[in-house]
């Protein structure tokens, strides 16, 4: 892949030791050495925060610490919004330092720059065929799509080098919703434009349901293939995922005996994933034996939840299910964590995912659950053979996969199946050809059946440091 | 400036790389250019130069029987790549106001601190140009 790399270069009057030290510290050292992050160290999760737009937010830049060498050199990988590498050298220069930064632009990254700056880029058709694939490359929702695109350029990688759709390489045009709906339903109408008649959406739910109704007078075929309410009857779109009535079903009984307590407090982001997941567990809870004791929203975007988290002290909560996602569900967490939650209750967090779990730190995910059809540590053939080719295609600072992100891999080798089924990339054949199937995928069968509802086993998974681990069969 | 012709402009990995070589140098002229991109043969640069001019991305300076081609300095390609250079100037600017006041005065301890930039240091140096990066 070309890149384009961009140097920048400052001198310091403090030893490299010194000023190597300022890096992650906080010292209001300017936005690069400012990074977050827990420790520096190699496979450290680290957000730097660009002043890429005067007058709005900063643009997360979102990657891992690779190579360090202390007094000498921090090498930032990174995956949001784009892939590359941002290389920090330090070197004497006279009783002072020579600061020099290298950082990698590539060619998606450029064109993402290109329209977040506003310039207005031609969407028309190629040669090949295409699918699309909208993901929130910024705003709280780069956290849980951090390798989605990555997954999806693996398993287009695989179908091409399998001769593609009918002897073409099928191409991949990325949107970016910014975890804003309305930015999201714009992003889908460039993609369309550009030639894609299926888009895999993983986004959240309502940026899902934007794109739906903004969609609806074209011949265009959504498939949402991550978690999920459900509840889109259209023959043009598909909602593949985890569904919250199997998810607290399969999880309210483990939680409520690991808690040695019936009592749940409900918390979460305020749209519609989890406004549907909060009424499935008002309803479902008690007739498990759960009793509710409190519930509370908050808007995306929302960074200090002291409120809510004192809400859930207040009502002596066994176990909160957090609907947070994304950044917000990390920052909940890491309060929680600061309040000594942990100690009082445990959380079931169905959204919570390995790439936001990196961001929480190992240090502050005691007592966190989750339930999905799927964990980077799930002990099946598919899993380990898909991990070895992720890691290496991709690296091993590379985000850690989960339910959300590889769900982008099997939605792409489903829409491919279905393709192949349906002799055509007609989406409303390719629609129909998704139905009454049963798919092998790294998780394991998944089947959509005439309705289009999703069976798929699941799994109650328990944060260990910043690894789920299945605690039940499924 | 027509983004549309950039966009296709910069579908061919050539002109990235003719890009990224420009976006190091204030300007840079055509043989300049020819040298540093080895994949491709003279009049295949020259090629690429027109249509990167021709959609606004690369502007042309004649000075006698010479050409000099730089970012053209209205274009959107340029807007993108100074504000990413200024955004990571100012970043590394502010680390001399964080400099702890006592450090400024004191003797470096150790001559062994720093290294020479030219020290393998194990990393790749990111250079411009096209191929396929190791994962």
């Amino acid at each position: 892949m070309s890149v384009l790399t961009l140097t920048a270069q400052e001198e310091v009057s403090a030893p490299p030791r010194v000023v190597f030290g300022l890096f992650g510290a906080g010292a209001g050292a300017g936005w690069v050495f400012d990074a977050v992050c827990d420790r520096v160290a190699p496979g450290a999760a680290v957000t730097l925060r660009a002043p890429l737009d005067p007058a709005g937010e900063p643009v997360e830049i979102l990657g891992r610490i690779g190579t360090l060498r202390p007094g000498r050199l921090i090498e930032i990988v990174h995956d949001q919004p784009w892939r590359g590498r941002t290389v920090l050298r330090f070197a004497a220069h006279g009783s002072g330092t020579r600061v020099r930064l290298q950082s990698e632009l590539d060619q998606p990254g450029f064109e993402w720059l290109l329209r977040r700056r506003g310039h207005a880029l031609r969407s028309s058709p190629g040669e090949n065929p295409a699918l699309g694939l909208l993901t929130s490359k910024s705003g709280p929702g780069n956290l849980f799509a951090a390798a989605s695109d990555n997954m999806a350029t693996l398993a287009l990688e695989e179908i091409n080098a399998d001769g593609g759709l009918r002897g073409r390489p099928v191409d991949l045009v990325i949107g970016d919703d910014a975890t804003d709906p309305a930015t999201g339903a714009r992003e889908a109408r460039r993609l369309a434009a550009a030639g894609c008649r299926t888009i895999l959406v993983a986004t959240t739910s309502a940026t899902f349901v934007a794109v739906s109704e903004a969609m609806v007078d074209t011949d265009v075929l959504l498939v949402q293939t991550l978690m999920n309410e459900g509840g889109i009857d259209d023959a043009l779109r598909i909602q593949l995922g985890e569904r919250p009535a199997a998810q607290l079903a399969a999880a309210a009984g483990p939680m409520m005996r690991s808690a040695g307590g019936h009592r749940w407090f409900l918390a979460g982001n305020d749209y519609c994933w989890p406004r549907r997941t909060h009424a499935v567990a008002r309803e479902l809870l008690p007739r498990l034996g759960g009793r509710l004791v409190g519930e509370r929203f908050a808007p995306l975007g929302t960074t200090d939840f002291a409120d809510v988290i004192e809400a859930v002290e207040r009502s002596g909560a066994d176990v909160a299910l957090s609907t947070f996602v994304g950044a917000d569900a990390a920052a909940f967490q890491r309060q929680c964590h600061e309040h000594g939650l942990h100690h009082r209750c445990l959380t079931l967090a169905p959204a919570m995912d390995e790439s936001t779990l990196a961001r929480i730190g190992a240090g502050a995910t005691a007592g966190l659950h989750t339930v999905s059809g799927y964990v980077e540590t799930l002990d099946t053939d598919g899993n380990c053979a898909l991990l070895s080719r992720y890691r290496q295609r991709f690296g091993r600072w590379a985000p850690p996969l989960s339910t959300l992100s590889e769900s982008v891999f099997e939605g792409a080798h489903i829409w491919f199946a279905a393709t192949v089924r349906a002799g055509t990339d007609d989406p409303r054949s390719v629609a129909r050809a998704m139905h009454d199937a049963r798919f092998d995928l790294p998780r394991g069968t998944v089947t959509l059946d005439g309705n289009g509802l999703v069976g798929q086993r699941i799994h109650v998974s328990e944060a260990v440091g910043t690894e789920l681990r299945v605690i039940t069969p499924g | 400036m027509n983004s549309d012709l950039a966009f296709d402009a910069l579908a061919d990995p050539v002109r990235r790389e003719i890009l990224a070589v420009l976006a190091e140098t204030e300007e840079c002229s055509s043989g300049a250019l020819a040298e540093r991109i080895t994949s491709v043969g003279r009049t295949a640069v020259s090629s690429h130069l027109r249509v990167l001019k021709i959609a606004g991305l690369v502007s042309e300076r004649r000075a006698g029987r010479f050409r000099y081609y730089s970012v053209d300095p209205s274009g959107s390609a340029k807007d993108v790549l100074a504000v990413l250079h200024q955004v990571f100037r100012t970043g590394l600017q502010s680390v001399n106001d964080a400099v702890p006041e006592s450090v400024n005065d004191a003797v470096p301890e150790s001559v062994n601190d720093g290294v020479p930039e030219s020290v393998n240091d194990g990393v790749p140096e990111s250079t411009a140009e096209s191929g396929d990066r190791p994962a």
